[in-house]
């Protein structure tokens, strides 16, 4: 049983963060940040025009990871 | 109205379905050509219709049960985390920073691991074909069903989405038993490309109705954010390849 929940979560590991983590983790903390953002009082059209922009931003930022990881490669 | 809903639904099923389904197809083919295709394709049959229950089962309990307002906020958020990964690997593998998938090399890789294993029984089924199968075939498969299910109950449009998925595996397929050889020609990172992108703006969209964002177009805000996504997207592609050929003329540059 153990066996098979230990694959179960690292199906899910690997499926949702695999390797790059940051995009795991930085999608949700955007979307934590609008959320709390909106709590406060940004105006909500507004805040679709951030959460855009920082998918994008997260975007770039994995790849610019990517790459410095890839130059580390021997 | 309601064939743009079906389309959004249909389309990323059917294009996500035909990159994972000839990932799907090297593997069967592999085992079916090295060991035996009965248990091969009671493997891949298997295979299919726990996939087919899981699409089932899950897609309509989400449907069914999960406020609409939840649902799109929590499987926004999913689709842009697994949207962002297909795009970011993608657009380096785009631009020459990550070797591209080459299904030869896999089915090359994947005959010469099924040499390896012991011979096959004289009679009866062969557990090791049915296995591999199996497993590649449910592995693969479960991308195309997370699709399935988080686009389909999103817009409402499951139906279409197993549709477009099920257009995909039978065209797969058919041009699998034809040419009878992995689908190497298939431009698998210009199919990735365009389902990240898309996994990204919808994901985008229907996270940020989720949380209370006032889209200014409403829905044809959609391919406002596409064309953003695709435009930032082609500009990253050449950045890194504008960085990387610097990269290769300063190591030119320092050879003695």
């Amino acid at each position: 049983m153990g066996r098979y929940l230990h694959a179960f979560g690292a199906f899910w590991y690997d499926f949702l963060v695999g390797d790059r983590p940051e995009l795991f983790v930085g999608s949700i903390a955007i979307l934590a940040a609008i959320w709390a953002a909106i709590q406060v009082g940004l105006e909500p059209g507004l805040a679709g025009l951030v959460l855009a922009g920082s998918v994008l931003c997260l975007a770039g930022w994995s790849i610019a990871r990517a790459l410095r990881q890839r130059n580390h490669l021997p | 109205m309601a064939a743009m809903n079906v389309l959004v639904a249909a389309l990323p099923a059917f294009l996500a379905s035909v990159v994972e389904f000839v990932e799907a197809l090297t593997i069967v083919l592999a085992v079916g050509v090295t060991r035996q295709w009965r248990s091969t394709l009671i493997g891949v049959g298997v295979a299919v219709v726990a996939l087919a229950a899981i699409v089932g089962v899950f897609g309509s309990a989400i449907v069914l049960l999960v406020p609409i307002s939840v649902l799109r906020l929590v499987v926004g958020g999913f689709l842009v985390i697994y949207g962002l990964q297909w795009l970011v690997k993608a657009i380096l593998r785009a631009a020459g920073a990550k070797a591209k998938h080459d299904e030869d090399a896999i089915y090359a890789a994947e005959i010469e691991a099924m040499r390896q294993e012991p011979p096959i029984a004289a009679s009866g089924m062969d557990w090791i074909s049915f296995t591999v199968a199996f497993k590649g075939v449910l592995l693969e498969g479960m991308e195309v069903a997370f699709i399935v299910v988080t686009f389909g109950a999103s817009a409402g449009q499951l139906g279409p989405a197993i549709l477009g998925a099920a257009l995909a595996g039978i065209l797969v397929v058919a041009v699998g038993i034809a040419v009878h050889r992995p689908l190497a020609r298939v431009p698998e990172n210009g199919l990735k490309f365009m389902v990240g992108l898309m996994l990204t703006t919808f994901g985008t969209f229907w996270a940020g109705e989720g949380l209370g964002v006032g889209w200014p177009w409403s829905d044809a805000t959609l391919l406002v954010l596409l064309a953003v996504f695709l435009v930032g997207s082609l500009a990253a592609v050449r950045l890194v390849q504008a960085r990387l050929d610097g990269a290769a003329s300063a190591r030119l540059a320092a050879v003695p």
